[in-house]
C-alpha cells in the first residue's frame, strides 16, 4: 500500500532576495484539508516562502511539488489548483467588485456558466453582493481583503495561500475569515495561513510552523489548548539571537 | 485562452479609465480640425489643381496628410497609453499576481498587446473616416489610401510593441513613457544627421523608421518596409515576454 503523496512539497526551497538569503534549505509537506500557520517576526521569510508556493518566485535552489508536479517546470499547475491572497490585496482600482471576479474567473479558466455559478458562490459566502457595481478603489481596507480573497477562492482551489488576510479585518469580519478557512479545510482545501498574530493560528490551523531568518525552526501539529506552549516556543525562537 | 482573457481584462481598463477617453478625445477634435484645414485648402485650390495633368488629387492633399498626422501624434499617444501595462502592474503588484495564476509571461504580454493594437486601431479607424466621409463626393485614390493605412497600421503595431517593451523594462510608468518617446524619435530619426552632413548612409537609412513609412505614404508597399515594422513589434515583444518571465527570477 502507498501512502498518499502530500498536497505541497517543498524539497530544500532556498531563495535569496536583496542580495540576502531570504529563505533556506526550507523542508515542508501539506496534505489535503490541512491548515498550517505560518508565523515568523517581520523578515523572517514568510512572504517569500509563499511567493514561491504561489509561483510568482522560482526558488534559487531546491524544489516545490505541487500534486506531485515540479512547479518551476509547469507553473500553470498554480491557475488550477492553487488560490493566492499576497499581503496587499493587488487590485485593479478602476474595475468594479464583479469585474474583478470576472477577471479572475477568466483569467482562471472559468466561462460561461462555471464563472456565473462561482461568481455567485463568492458572492454569497464573503457577502460582497452589496458591493458588486463598487469600484475597488473606493473600498475599505477590509472591503479590499474580502475581495482579495473572493478572487483566491473563485475557481475552488485545492491550496489556498493566504497572507496576513486578517489585516483591517474588524472583529466580526476575522471571525467570518476563521469560519471559512475551517470550511474550506472541512471541504478538503489545504491552506497556509501567514500571520503575526498567534491567536490566529491557534483559533484556526491544526499546524504551527515558525519561520526565522529564513530557516525553519519548528513545525508541530496544534490543538486550540496549545496557544501558551506556541507564544512561549515562538518568543524563544524570535529573541534567541537577541538573547545570545 | 488566457491571453484572451488578459485582452478583455485590459480593454476593459482602458474602456474605464480617463487617460485613454482624454487621449482620444483631444487628439480626434485636433485630427477634425486639421481634416477641416486640409479640405479647406483643397477646396480653394481644386480648380488650378483640376488643370494640371496628373495633378495630386483629395486623396494626395486631405486624406493621406491627415494619416501622416495621427503617425505624428501616435509618437505621443502610444507611449502614454502603454506606459502603465506593465510597469504599473509590477508597481502595485499585479504582474506577481498574474505570474501567480500560472499565466505564461508570453501570453500576459500578447493579451496586453492586443488589446492597446485594438484601441490603437479603433483610433485610426476613426481618423480615417474623415476622410471616407466624402468619399462619395469626391474620387479617391483607393490603392494610394489602403498604402498609407497599412503603413500607419504597421507603425501603430511597431510603436505599441516598443512602448510595451519600455514599460516591461523600466521601474516606473512615467519612465516607461519618457523611454519609449526617445526611443521612437531616435529610431524616426537616425538618418537625419548624416544626410544632413551629405552623407547617405544604407545602414543609417535602413533603420530609421521613416524610411520605411514614407514610402508606404506615397502609395508604395514593398515588402522590406513591412518587413521591418513586423522585425520592430516581434523583438520587442519577445524581448518585453522575456522581461516578464525574469521577474520570476528576479522578483
Amino acid at each position: 500500500m502507498t501512502l498518499p503523496q502530500p498536497l505541497l512539497k517543498l524539497e530544500q526551497a532556498s531563495r535569496r532576495r536583496a542580495g540576502r538569503p531570504a529563505v533556506q534549505g526550507l523542508d515542508l509537506a501539506l496534505e489535503r484539508g490541512q491548515v498550517l500557520g505560518l508565523l515568523g517576526v517581520n523578515g523572517a521569510g514568510k512572504s517569500t516562502t509563499l511567493s514561491m508556493i504561489a509561483g510568482a518566485l522560482t526558488p534559487d535552489s531546491g524544489r516545490i511539488l505541487l500534486d506531485g508536479e515540479d512547479l518551476a517546470e509547469q507553473p500553470a499547475l498554480a491557475r488550477r489548483l492553487l488560490g493566492w491572497l499576497p499581503e496587499r490585496a493587488p487590485l485593479w482600482q478602476e474595475l468594479t467588485v464583479g469585474e474583478h471576479l470576472d477577471a479572475h474567473g477568466r483569467l482562471r479558466g472559468l466561462k460561461g456558466a462555471a464563472l456565473k455559478q462561482a461568481r455567485a458562490r463568492v458572492f454569497d459566502r464573503l457577502e460582497l453582493g452589496p458591493l458588486e457595481r463598487r469600484l475597488a478603489g473606493v473600498l475599505s481596507q477590509g472591503q479590499r481583503q474580502r475581495l482579495g480573497l473572493a478572487c483566491a477562492l473563485l475557481h475552488q482551489p485545492a491550496l489556498l495561500v493566504l497572507d496576513e488576510p486578517g489585516n483591517a479585518l474588524d472583529p466580526v469580519q476575522l471571525a467570518s475569515l476563521r469560519a471559512l478557512i475551517r470550511e474550506q479545510a472541512a471541504a478538503g482545501t489545504a491552506v497556509i495561513l501567514s500571520t503575526h498574530v498567534l491567536a490566529e493560528v491557534t483559533a484556526v490551523c491544526d499546524r504551527a510552523a515558525i519561520l526565522h531568518e529564513g530557516t525553519l525552526r519548528h513545525d508541530d501539529a496544534l490543538s486550540p489548548d496549545d496557544h501558551a506552549t506556541l507564544e512561549q516556543r515562538f518568543f524563544a525562537i524570535a529573541t534567541a539571537r537577541a538573547a545570545a | 485562452m488566457s491571453a484572451l482573457a488578459v485582452t478583455r481584462l485590459e480593454l476593459r481598463r482602458l474602456f474605464v479609465r480617463p487617460l485613454a477617453w482624454v487621449l482620444g478625445a483631444l487628439t480626434l477634435a485636433w485630427l477634425a480640425w486639421n481634416f477641416t484645414l486640409l479640405l479647406g485648402s483643397f477646396l480653394a485650390a481644386q480648380i488650378r489643381l483640376a488643370a494640371l495633368p496628373d495633378g495630386p488629387g483629395y486623396t494626395d492633399l486631405v486624406a493621406v496628410p491627415l494619416l501622416a498626422q495621427l503617425a505624428q501624434l501616435a509618437f505621443l499617444v502610444v507611449p502614454l497609453l502603454s506606459m502603465s501595462a506593465l510597469a504599473g502592474e509590477r508597481r502595485e503588484g499585479r504582474l506577481e499576481l498574474l505570474l501567480g495564476m500560472g499565466l505564461a509571461p508570453t501570453r500576459i504580454v500578447l493579451g496586453k498587446y492586443a488589446a492597446l493594437l485594438a484601441w490603437l486601431l479603433a483610433w485610426l479607424a476613426l481618423t480615417l473616416a474623415m476622410p471616407l466621409a466624402l468619399a462619395h463626393a469626391t474620387s479617391i485614390d483607393w490603392g494610394k489610401l489602403a498604402a498609407a493605412t497599412l503603413g500607419v497600421a504597421l507603425l501603430l503595431a511597431a510603436l505599441a510593441a516598443l512602448g510595451l517593451v519600455c514599460s516591461a523594462f523600466a521601474s516606473h510608468p512615467a519612465l516607461a513613457a519618457a523611454a519609449a518617446l526617445v526611443i521612437t524619435l531616435g529610431l524616426w530619426a537616425v538618418n537625419l544627421g548624416a544626410q544632413m552632413a551629405g552623407v547617405d548612409d544604407g545602414a543609417l537609412n535602413w533603420l530609421a523608421m521613416s524610411s520605411h513609412l514614407q514610402p508606404m505614404l506615397r502609395g508604395l508597399v514593398a515588402s522590406p518596409d513591412v518587413t521591418w515594422f513586423a522585425l520592430l513589434a516581434t523583438v520587442c515583444l519577445a524581448l518585453a515576454a522575456r522581461r516578464v518571465a525574469a521577474e520570476r527570477e528576479r522578483n
